[in-house]
C-alpha cells in the first residue's frame, strides 16, 4: 500500500522528514513508528498502519514533503509485492488512517493499575468513566460533594482547569501519533583538533529560522523597567498553604499574567500581530499568553489560551503541566499555536536582565528576571526590597518607545501593589 | 486463510457478551468454541447447579409446610426427572446464546484454537481444519477442575462438579472434599434430597473468604440437615474396601483428633479451578503467564502481547463469570479505541447455601488492613415482617460505613435471598452513597431489601425494629 502523509494537525499543510526509523526492505508491524516528521514546531513520530516489508522509502530526511502526498510503500504482510510506481499520485487525501493508540500500544503489563480509582473516593461509576475519558485523574480532584463527593462538574471543572494545556485532537490522525522530542544528542566538546558537525535539524532548525526571521523583520527595540515586588512576595507566600493544600506549584509567573491582562487590554497594540505582506496590523480579542520554556531539546512556546479568563490556581496548574509536556516533549501542537504575547522567565536562571527575542508574528515580549532583595531609596530613607528587572522587547513598527514606557508604568504600578488587581 | 477485525476464543460468560459487544460496534467478529455455547456457567455450572439447589429446596420445604398447616405425603424424589428438567433450562439458554450470536452476525466456529503467531489462529474442529486472522484475539478459555492424586476423577463416584451435578441416582452417602463455595452448594442440595453428607476441609473455616459470623449461620442449617462438617482435616487416602460395610468406597482422613475413615458412595472433589492457558499456543508467541498458570493483563485486559487480550477466569481471580462478562465488555470497549478500564470499586459474590450468603466492597479485615475507620450495623432478619412470613427468618445483614465519608463500604448478608438483595448494596457501593441517601430512599413494605436501611440506621443506633440502648 501506499503510505502517505497522513493529516496531522489543524492548519498544517506539510511537514519536514527528521529522521527515517525504517529502512526499505526491513520489515514493520502495526504501529511501529516508522518516520519522525517535523511540523510548525513539534516533533511527531508516524506510525505503520499495518504489518509488513518497507518497499520503497521517497522522501529523503531534511525533505519537506505535503500531506496527501506518498511518504512510503508498504508491502503489507502475505500479499503480493504490486508493481513499483515510479511517479506516485500527488494529492489525495489519505486513506491510511493510523488506529486509534488506546488499542494498540504495549502497555507492559500492570502499568495500567496506576489507574486504579482509589476504593476511598467517592464518585459515581459514570463520574468516573467521564475521568477516564477526558483524562483527569480523579484522585487529583477535590470533590465538591456532601463528604468530598466527587461530582461530574468537579471533572468537568478540572478537565477545563488543564484543556488549554492538552486540548483533545480535532483529527482522529493526531491521536495516533504522539509529539517525541527531537533528540540532539548531548556531546562532550570535541577533541581538541577535531571537528564536529551536528545536522540544523528538527525543533534547532526551527528555532534558528523563527529567531532569524525575527530579526530581520521586527525593528527591536527594549525598554527595562524596574518594579518592587515586594508586596507580590508577600501575597505569594500567605497563599503558599492553600497552594500546597491544592496540590499546585504556585509560582511568581501567574501573578505577573494577572498584572499583563488589565495592561494588554488597555495598550491593544501589544497583544496583536503585523502581517508583513498585507501591511495590517492586526488587534486580537483573545489573550493567549506564550510561555517561553527551556527544554533539553531546546526552547518551546507553549501557549495559555484565554489567559484572562483564568484565575491564579488555573494559571499556576496549566503552567506546570505545560512546562513538563514541554519538557517531555510531550506538547501536541495545538500546545503550541494561537500565541498572541510572550513571556520568558530568565530570571529563573540568572542574569541581571535579558534583551529578549520577539516571537514572531507577536510584537512584544516580556521578559520576566530575577527577584533580588536590593537597597532601595524610601522616601529619604534606604530600605530592603525584593526587587526585580521587567525587560520588554517589541517591534518598533507598531508600538512606540513612548507607548512601551506607558505600558511597562502600568505593569509597574500592579505588581507594585497587587491589590490594585482587584479593580482592574 | 479467513480475516476478521476481532476474534474470541471461548463463548463462556466472558466471551460471547464480549463477540456481541464487538460485533454491536461494526466489528467483524469470529468466535470459536471448542466445547459447548454458553462455556462452564450454562452448561455445568452456575445453572444447573442452581437449578438442582432450588428443586432440592422445593423438596426439603414440602417436608416442612405442616408447619403452616399444608398436610402432604411424603414427597417422592425422581432424580431422572429432576436431571431431565435441569437439562431443559440449560438447553434453553445455551441454544439463546448461540442464537444471540448468529442474530449479531458473530461467525461461530467449532473447534480447538491454537495460536500461529499473534495475529493468527488454527483452529481444528469436526469439519476439518481452518486459518483464522484478526488484529485482535481475545482469550476467554476459562478454566477447569483440579482434582487431588489421592483421589483421581474416575466419572463413577470419585466425582469433580461436572460429574456430581448430573448423578442419575441419589448418592445415600455423600462425601465433600474441599469446603469451598461449590462443594458446599452440591453437598446442601444432596443433604436436603435425602442423603447423608459429609464435609472435609483442610481449613479451620468452610469458605475461607467469608467473615466467620456469616458461615456460622449456614453452619447451623447444615448440622440441622445433619450433615457432618470436619473442619483442620485433610484427606489421606482410600482404603480398601470393608465387605462388611454396604459403602463403597472408604477415605482415611487426619482429623484435630487423629484418624478417621469415613464412608461414601460418591466424593465430590471440589479443591479449586486453574485457567485453561495451556495449549494454545501462547509460549510461542511470548503472552506472559504467572506462576500459577493465569494470563498476566492490565486492567483493560491487554497482555504483554499488542493485539491480544484475556479476560475472565483465564487471567485470574476472583474466577467468577459476572467479572468475565464485565472484563469481556470492557476489553470490547478497549478494543474498540474507547478509555475502557476495570476501575469498578467491587466485585460482588453470592454463595449459594441456604441461607444465601453475598457479599460485595470490604469485609472488617479490609477495612482494617486499609485503616479505615468504618461503623458497623447488623440487622437480623427475625425483626423483618417478609422473612417471618415466609418462614425463613434466619441470618442477617451487615453494613460496613465509613466513619470519615459516611458511606457504604462493605455489605455482607447471610439469609434468604442475599444473592438478590446483595444487587442494591453493590449499586450503593458503586455510587457512593451515604448513609442519608440510603435511610431516605423509601423501600417497599413487606420486603427483604428493607433490611439495608434499617442496618444503616443501626450504624448510629437509631433501627425502628430493633432495639439497640445508646451508649
Amino acid at each position: 500500500m501506499d503510505f502517505k502523509l497522513p493529516d496531522i494537525g489543524e492548519g498544517i499543510h506539510e511537514g519536514e522528514i527528521i529522521k527515517w526509523l525504517v529502512k526499505t526492505g526491513e520489515k514493520v508491524a502495526a504501529d511501529q513508528p516508522m518516520v519522525e516528521v517535523m511540523t510548525d514546531k513539534a516533533t511527531v513520530e508516524i506510525p505503520s498502519p499495518i504489518s509488513g516489508t518497507i518497499q520503497t522509502v521517497y522522501a529523503k530526511e531534511g525533505e519537506t514533503i505535503e500531506v496527501g502526498k506518498v511518504l512510503v510503500v508498504i508491502q503489507e504482510e502475505g500479499k503480493a509485492a504490486p508493481a513499483p510506481k515510479p511517479e506516485p499520485k500527488k494529492a489525495e487525501a489519505p486513506t491510511a488512517k493510523p488506529t486509534a493508540p488506546s488499542s494498540r500500544e504495549v502497555t507492559p503489563v500492570a502499568t495500567a493499575e496506576s489507574k486504579a480509582v482509589p476504593f476511598g473516593v467517592l464518585a459515581t461509576p459514570a463520574t468516573r468513566k467521564l475521568a477516564r475519558d477526558l483524562d483527569v485523574e480523579l484522585g487529583a480532584v477535590k470533590g465538591t460533594g456532601l463528604h468530598g463527593r466527587v461530582t461530574k462538574e468537579d471533572v468537568q471543572m478540572a478537565y477545563e482547569g488543564q484543556s488549554a494545556a492538552a486540548p483533545r485532537p480535532s483529527h482522529t490522525a493526531v491521536s495516533s501519533t504522539s509529539v517525541v522530542p527531537h533528540t540532539i544528542p548531548t556531546v562532550a566538546a570535541p577533541q581538541r583538533g577535531a571537528l564536529q558537525t551536528i545536522p540544523l535539524r528538527g525543533v534547532r532548525k526551527k528555532i534558528a529560522e523563527a529567531m532569524q526571521h525575527s530579526k530581520r523583520t521586527a525593528a527591536h527595540f527594549t525598554y527595562v523597567e524596574e518594579v518592587d515586588m515586594s508586596a507580590v512576595v508577600q501575597l505569594r507566600a500567605s497563599v503558599l498553604e492553600e497552594a500546597k493544600r491544592r496540590n499546585v506549584k504556585l509560582s511568581y509567573l501567574p501573578f505577573i499574567i494577572k498584572a499583563l491582562i488589565p495592561c494588554l487590554q488597555e495598550f491593544p497594540y501589544l497583544n496583536s500581530s503585523l502581517n508583513d505582506e498585507k501591511e495590517e496590523i492586526v488587534l486580537k480579542g483573545d489573550y493567549n499568553i506564550g510561555i517561553a520554556t527551556d527544554t533539553p531539546n531546546g526552547l518551546i512556546v507553549p501557549v495559555i489560551k484565554g489567559a484572562d479568563q483564568k484565575n491564579i490556581w488555573q494559571l499556576a496548574t496549566e503552567i506546570s503541566v505545560l512546562a513538563e509536556k514541554a519538557r517531555m516533549g510531550k506538547v501536541a501542537v495545538d500546545d503550541l499555536k494561537g500565541g498572541t504575547f510572550t513571556i520568558t522567565n530568565a530570571g529563573s536562571i540568572g542574569g541581571v536582565f535579558a534583551t529578549p527575542v520577539i516571537n514572531h508574528p507577536e510584537v512584544a515580549i516580556l521578559g520576566v528576571n530575577a527577584i533580588r532583595k536590593r537597597p532601595v531609596v524610601k522616601g529619604d530613607q534606604i530600605a530592603i526590597a525584593d526587587m526585580m528587572f521587567l525587560s520588554l522587547s517589541v517591534d518598533h513598527r507598531v508600538v512606540d518607545g513612548a507607548d512601551a514606557a506607558r505600558f511597562m508604568n502600568r505593569m509597574v504600578f500592579f505588581l507594585s501593589e497587587p491589590t490594585r488587581l482587584v479593580f482592574a | 486463510m479467513k480475516t476478521f477485525d476481532a476474534i474470541v476464543i471461548g463463548a463462556g460468560p466472558g466471551g460471547y457478551p464480549c463477540a456481541i459487544r464487538l460485533a454491536q460496534e461494526g466489528k467483524k467478529v469470529a468466535i470459536v468454541e471448542k466445547d459447548k455455547w454458553g462455556g462452564v456457567c450454562l452448561n455445568v455450572g452456575c445453572i444447573p447447579s442452581k437449578a438442582l439447589i432450588h428443586a432440592s429446596s422445593q423438596f426439603h420445604k414440602t417436608q416442612h409446610l405442616s408447619e403452616m398447616g399444608i398436610q402432604v405425603g411424603a414427597p417422592k424424589l425422581d432424580m431422572e426427572k429432576m436431571q431431565s428438567w435441569k437439562g431443559g433450562v440449560v438447553k434453553q439458554l445455551t441454544q439463546g446464546v448461540s442464537g444471540l450470536l448468529k442474530m449479531n452476525g458473530v461467525t461461530a466456529f467449532s473447534g480447538n484454537a491454537v495460536f500461529k503467531d499473534a495475529h493468527t489462529l488454527e483452529v481444528s474442529g469436526a469439519q476439518g481444519k481452518e486459518t483464522l486472522s484478526a488484529k485482535d484475539i481475545v482469550i476467554a478459555t476459562g478454566s477447569r477442575v483440579v482434582g487431588i492424586p489421592i483421589l483421581k476423577f474416575n466419572g463413577k463416584n470419585i466425582l469433580d462438579s461436572t460429574q456430581a451435578l448430573d448423578l442419575k441416582k441419589l448418592p445415600k452417602q455423600f462425601l465433600v472434599v474441599g469446603g469451598g463455595f461449590i462443594g458446599l452448594e452440591i453437598g446442601m442440595a444432596y443433604a436436603k434430597l435425602g442423603s447423608k453428607v459429609t464435609v472435609v476441609e483442610a481449613l479451620d473455616q468452610l469458605l475461607a473468604s467469608v467473615e466467620k459470623e456469616l458461615v456460622q449461620v449456614v453452619e447451623k442449617k447444615m448440622r440441622e440437615l445433619g450433615m457432618t462438617v470436619l473442619t483442620s482435616t485433610k484427606a489421606l487416602g482410600l482404603k480398601e474396601k470393608d465387605p462388611a460395610k454396604e459403602s463403597v468406597l472408604h477415605l482415611e482422613v487426619e482429623t484435630k483428633d487423629g484418624k478417621k475413615t469415613l464412608e461414601a458412595d460418591a466424593i465430590l472433589v471440589s479443591v479449586g479451578r486453574k485457567p485453561n492457558s495451556d495449549g494454545l499456543g501462547l509460549e510461542k508467541i511470548g503472552v506472559k503467564l504467572d506462576s500459577k498458570g493465569n494470563i498476566q493483563t492490565d486492567n483493560q485486559g491487554k497482555t504483554s502481547v499488542a493485539g491480544i487480550w484475556a479476560i475472565g477466569d483465564v487471567n485470574g481471580a476472583p474466577q467468577l463469570a459476572h467479572r468475565a462478562t464485565q472484563d469481556g465488555l470492557l476489553a470490547a470497549a478497549a478494543i474498540c479505541g474507547e478509555k475502557a478500564y476495570r476501575d469498578y470499586k467491587t466485585v460482588p459474590w453470592a454463595v449459594f447455601v441456604d441461607p444465601e450468603i453475598a457479599t460485595a466492597g470490604l469485609t472488617e479485615k479490609e477495612a482494617k488492613e486499609k485503616g479505615i475507620a468504618y461503623k458497623v450495623g447488623k440487622f437480623p432478619f427475625a425483626a423483618n415482617g417478609r422473612a417471618l412470613s415466609t418462614n425463613e427468618a434466619h441470618g442477617f445483614f451487615k453494613v460496613l460505613i465509613d466513619e470519615k465519608t459516611e458511606s457504604v463500604i462493605g455489605v455482607h448478608i447471610v439469609g434468604p435471598e442475599a444473592s438478590n438483595l446483595v444487587a442494591e448494596a453493590t449499586l450503593a457501593i458503586e455510587m457512593g452513597a451515604s448513609v442519608e441517601d440510603l435511610v431516605r430512599t423509601i423501600h417497599t413494605h413487606p420486603t427483604l431489601p428493607e433490611a439495608f436501611p434499617e442496618a444503616v440506621e443501626l450504624t448510629f443506633s437509631k433501627a425502628i425494629h430493633v432495639f439497640k440502648p445508646k451508649r
